[in-house]
């Protein structure tokens, strides 16, 4: 990816997670992030239009109750099951999606958003992205984050 | 006139949000109605008085356009309005469901004032009370 490629998706990314879920975060380094030793866990969109791809969003497993609870606008305590903290982190993903698309391809480009999934990502697979080109690095109220883009090559 | 809302999305937390900024943006709400997706909506629509639907394009079973299509083949759109709250608004999808009576679109993130602006605009609302 690009470097101005890079910095108008970070910028992007940033400005729209803000307004979500007012939490603030900055770009790192991938080799400064820290994989913790908890599960970490990812939600993936792909989609179809103007491009095409996919588009995570990848946290440790004990960032999701803050994002959820901001967004909501609750307590982290009164979110009670593992559904609300996963359709939750699939709504950031969402939203961040159908404007990173934008700064892609423009604000008239059509495109589909297709339904995100949720998961927990295998370790091995977590130290690939950490080398993986197409990853960025962040921090979120100073927990780390990954954003994984894959562009369909045509 | 307190308002009986109708909101569409498979996700618990949006329906959750545009709920909750109803409420802050002080909107009069008489009940608010919730579906998972456009079939279901079609349903609630059968068995209930609803003024304004809030609903998202991307959905599982039916999705927002196929639920605009259902309702503007019926006539129903032209005396129920509806609001697409989505980030996938492209401006030709966009320009395509207004085409078939869709009377607004909020791009997400929004604000509760956003919404509050949104349903005056659609509803008529002059003053607030």
């Amino acid at each position: 990816m690009s470097e101005d490629r890079q910095q108008a998706l970070a910028s992007t990314f940033l400005h729209i997670v803000e307004k979500l879920t007012f939490m603030f975060g900055e770009p790192v380094a991938l080799d400064e992030i820290e994989l913790s030793p908890e599960p970490w866990v990812e939600a993936r969109m792909q989609f179809q239009g103007a491009v095409n791809g996919s588009l995570a969003v990848i946290v440790p497993e004990s960032l999701q109750p803050e994002i959820a609870a901001n967004i909501l606008g609750l307590e982290a305590a009164d979110l009670t099951t593992p559904d609300m903290l996963a359709d939750a982190l699939r709504e950031m993903l969402n939203v961040v999606c159908g404007h990173v698309i934008m700064t892609l391809a423009g604000a008239e480009a059509d495109f589909k958003l297709l339904a995100p999934q949720h998961q927990v990502v295998p370790r091995e697979r977590l130290a690939d992205l950490l080398e993986d080109a197409d990853s960025m690095g962040f921090t979120l109220d100073d927990e780390p984050l990954l954003l994984h883009l894959e562009l369909e090559r045509g | 006139m307190a308002f009986n809302i109708l909101l569409v999305d498979d996700s618990l937390t949006v329906r959750s949000v545009i709920a909750k900024a109803l409420r802050l943006a002080g909107v009069d709400i008489g009940q608010i109605y919730e579906a998972c997706h456009g079939a279901e909506a079609l349903t609630v629509l059968e068995r209930e008085w609803i003024d304004l639907v809030f609903a998202d394009i991307s959905m599982p079973v039916m999705d927002g356009e196929e639920f605009v299509d259902r309702l503007a083949a019926s006539g129903a759109i032209e005396h129920l309005p509806v609001v697409i709250v989505s980030s996938a608004g492209s401006g030709p999808r966009i320009q395509r469901l207004k085409d078939k009576g869709v009377r607004a679109y909020v791009q997400k993130p929004f604000t509760p004032e956003q919404i509050r602006e949104v349903v005056d605009k659609v509803m008529g609302v002059t003053s607030h009370e």
